[in-house]
């Protein structure tokens, strides 16, 4: 956040982050809706600091595992360790995770009935009870950062989708979270909007933020991912450094992928 | 408009206009002019609208004396012998005091109602929605057996109920003791009643309610600052209760404000009643020229340019000619503004009674149950508060009945705030508690007000089957008093008047909350 390690490499240059504390642990982690398979046996570890990009076709199941780590869905098979505390049916463990994870949708769901202002101050408010006062003068400064502070006032309804994405952004950081999830948070945007809210998530990245990104932003994910995942089927079929995947893909199930989508 | 567009463009010089536009230059007639049009419309609806009702009012008045059928509604002042289970007089001496007595165990059914079946309601709308399956399927089944089974049978199915499996009502039991008594005539309990020192107590209170908002104001501060739980509303509750318990004892102390009523009822005697005409001129001329002034400010631009459809001049005018009529007939018609003096002398006559209190008179009183025996029967005495057995069955069935549907607007609301409302809610790490009261709520609020509103009116609509159980509603006594007197029309005309009445004002207060729900959009 605002006190984070200042002088990080730049994005896109190989960063070594294996030492770094394992901040999310998935250890064959499944999932059915009914009869289908959502999520089989996903195993992965994400590293303080680290950016990880996931990618796959529609229906692949990266929504639904980013989903998991904070229990909008709940996985029935296998472990998931936020932070070191596993994501149980304990209601504590759960609250405690969420107000550590961020999140930013697709959708932006900010609460079309509070005002910017108070969609961004108020979980702060309720959950980490601040004083109205702190939590607001917090609010514009996050609104600052994201490069709307002059609509502090104004209601969701009134603001574009860029704009939209920002504030949502910006509700997410309130709450001061070591990790943030972004499940596709520029599908939704004309294509002038995408690089205002693409441009928020980099500097996030730089600042030394644990980032998951489920993105179909080849570019973004070039530049700002120090790892990337590709999905099917609920599977991880490939994981790898960024530089690799792309120059040197080991299945061909990401070959084709990335053939059609480069 | 389009149509302003024409006619401010045939009306300038068309000298430099193309050939083409000649003929939309030319003056245009007046059966093809839309202004024109639809001014004589309005006027001419207008004309159909009071001709009509002129025609139906001196058409019934003649059928109505030429059957000699009076319409007056002198019974209201005459004596009536009807006696009322229940309510502020069970024994009237006149038919206006049982209409009201009437109308008065009416509201009292509709407001508790409206309360008990919005909890009620909300619960069991809460209910459908649970994750829990067995919650889940009692409230379906709930819901579905009482709507399904017409109200009528409800309340008789109630009624016969309690009065076959409550004890009967006796004196051999010998007088009653006990705070709390249930027979087959009803529930009777102590009544507190205000007493002498009342009104001088109540002032005592206002001040607190005045104090209590400050108080309120102050702890708003502190939470806002501190961020604390001040609890600002506790406070405010608090402040009124402080300010009632000290006044038991302190209120004879404003025994003096029943001087300053009667100086109020002097003065008003003594005003000529030219003072209530031209000040009922100034409000009628004052409201309408703030309004048209606030209509026109509201319709320019931001720089100034004033855009004003015909519609617009058609409202413009009609305020105007409103405020006028209203002016005449406050100047023409001085009995009104005698009355006006004459009740604003008399009600402050009676507050000066009312403080004209001997200084220890107690604010309340309490009194206990009793049995009396007046006829064959035994009853309740007037000294317990008595719900009887009809007033409870009319109760249970419309509460029962207007939940079932409250609790399904409920559940239709919640379900329409997208999921990822709650989601949303959910990542920045609310519990379930603060979504509902903070996010979830007030969404779906918007959407269960304006059905739940109409369940209101319904509910209010529907105490009118107490006729069915015998309780004295409006319509039971209204039938007893008209078959009195004869006067079948007035009686009708105070019942729609009074159900009316209620029904605007509910609407009034739903569309009130209903407009500050509104999501402000671009």
């Amino acid at each position: 956040m605002t006190d984070a390690t200042p002088a990080e490499p730049t994005a896109g240059q190989i960063r070594d982050l294996s030492r770094g504390r394992d901040m999310i642990v998935c250890e064959d982690v499944s999932k059915w809706y009914g009869d289908f398979q959502a999520l089989d046996k996903v195993s992965a570890t994400i590293k303080e600091q680290e950016v990880v990009v996931v990618l796959g076709p529609s229906g692949s199941g990266k929504s639904t595992w980013i989903r998991c780590i904070n229990r909008l869905e709940i996985h029935q098979e296998g472990r998931i360790v936020v932070d070191d505390v596993e994501l149980t049916n304990d209601l504590r463990n759960i609250e405690k995770v969420r107000s550590e994870v961020g999140m930013v949708f697709q959708q932006f769901n900010l609460f079309p009935h509070l005002n910017i202002l108070d969609n961004v101050s108020l979980a702060p408010i309720w959950v980490r009870k601040k004083p109205r006062a702190e939590a607001e003068s917090q609010a514009m400064a996050l609104l600052e950062r994201v490069g709307i502070p002059e609509q502090a006032q104004k209601y969701p309804g009134q603001l574009s989708g860029g704009q939209q994405q920002r504030v949502a952004i910006a509700r997410a950081l309130a709450m001061e979270p070591r990790i943030m999830l972004f499940d596709e948070p520029t599908s939704a945007l004309d294509p002038e909007m995408i690089k205002e809210v693409l441009d928020v998530i980099k500097t996030l990245a730089l600042s030394g933020m644990t980032m998951m990104v489920v993105t179909h932003e080849m570019g973004f994910a070039k530049e700002v991912a120090d790892r990337l995942i590709f999905m099917e089927g609920g599977q991880i079929v490939e994981e790898n450094t960024t530089e690799l995947f792309f120059s040197n893909p080991t299945e061909d199930r990401t070959k084709l992928f990335l053939s059609q989508i480069l | 408009m389009t149509t302003s567009d024409n006619t401010s463009s045939s009306e300038s010089p068309g000298s430099s206009a193309p050939s083409t536009l000649v003929a939309a230059s030319a003056r245009t007639p007046l059966w093809r002019d839309v202004v024109v049009l639809k001014w004589v419309t309005q006027v001419f609806l207008l004309a159909v609208v009071l001709s009509a009702m002129w025609f139906l009012a001196s058409q019934a008045g003649d059928n109505l004396r030429a059957r000699n059928i009076n319409t007056d509604f002198d019974f209201l002042e005459r004596p009536v012998d009807i006696q009322l289970g229940e309510g502020i007089d069970t024994h009237p001496d006149t038919g206006g005091r049982a209409l009201w007595a009437a109308m008065v165990n009416t509201l009292r059914l509709s407001v508790a109602g409206i309360i008990f079946a919005t909890v009620l309601g909300v619960i069991v709308g809460l209910a459908r929605l649970s994750d829990n399956w067995l919650v889940r399927r009692i409230a379906s089944g709930w819901v579905e057996m009482l709507r399904n089974i017409p109200l009528l049978v409800q309340m008789i199915v109630y009624y016969s109920t309690m009065t076959a499996a409550l004890p009967r009502l006796g004196l051999d039991a010998g007088p009653i003791n006990g705070w709390l008594h249930v027979s087959n005539k009803g529930i009777s309990m102590p009544r507190v009643h205000i007493a002498d020192g009342f009104y001088q107590w109540a002032v005592v209170v206002l001040i607190g309610a005045v104090a209590a908002h400050f108080v309120r104001r102050h702890r708003q501060r502190i939470q806002d600052e501190t961020g604390a739980n001040a609890s600002p509303i506790l406070w405010a509750l608090g402040t009124v209760a402080l300010f009632g318990l000290v006044g038991l004892v302190v209120h004879p102390a404003f025994f003096w404000l029943g001087a300053v009523f009667g100086a109020i009822a002097d003065l008003l005697d003594s005003l000529p009643n030219a003072v209530p005409q031209l000040l009922l001129s100034a409000i009628a001329v004052g409201f309408a020229t703030t309004w048209i002034s606030r209509f026109v400010s509201d319709h320019r631009s931001a720089r100034g340019h004033l855009s004003l459809t015909d519609d617009d001049w058609f409202r413009i005018a009609f305020t105007a000619l409103v405020s006028l009529v209203l002016v005449y007939v406050a100047v023409r018609w001085t009995g009104l503004s005698s009355w006006i003096l004459n009740s604003g002398r008399d009600l402050f006559g009676v507050l000066e009674a009312k403080f004209d209190v001997d200084g220890a008179a107690r604010p309340f009183d309490a009194m206990r149950p009793d049995i009396v025996q007046k006829a064959k029967f035994p009853n309740y005495g007037k000294n317990g508060l008595t719900m009887s057995i009809g007033f409870a069955s009319v109760f249970f069935a419309v509460v029962f009945y207007t939940s079932a549907f409250i609790g399904e607007n409920v559940r239709g609301g919640i379900l329409a705030v997208s999921k990822g409302q709650t989601e949303a809610a959910k990542a920045v790490g609310l519990g379930r508690g603060q979504i509902l009261r903070h996010v979830v709520l007030p969404q779906a609020l918007r959407v269960i007000l304006p059905p739940t509103g109409n369940q209101y009116l319904n509910l209010v609509k529907n105490t009118s089957l107490a006729v069915a159980v015998g309780m004295s509603d409006i319509v039971q006594v209204g039938t007893t008093v008209f078959n009195q007197t004869g006067r079948t029309l007035p009686v009708v005309a105070i019942w729609m008047l009074f159900y009316l009445s209620c029904s605007l004002t509910i609407s009034v207060v739903v569309n009130w909350f209903n407009v500050r729900m509104q999501l402000v959009e671009r």
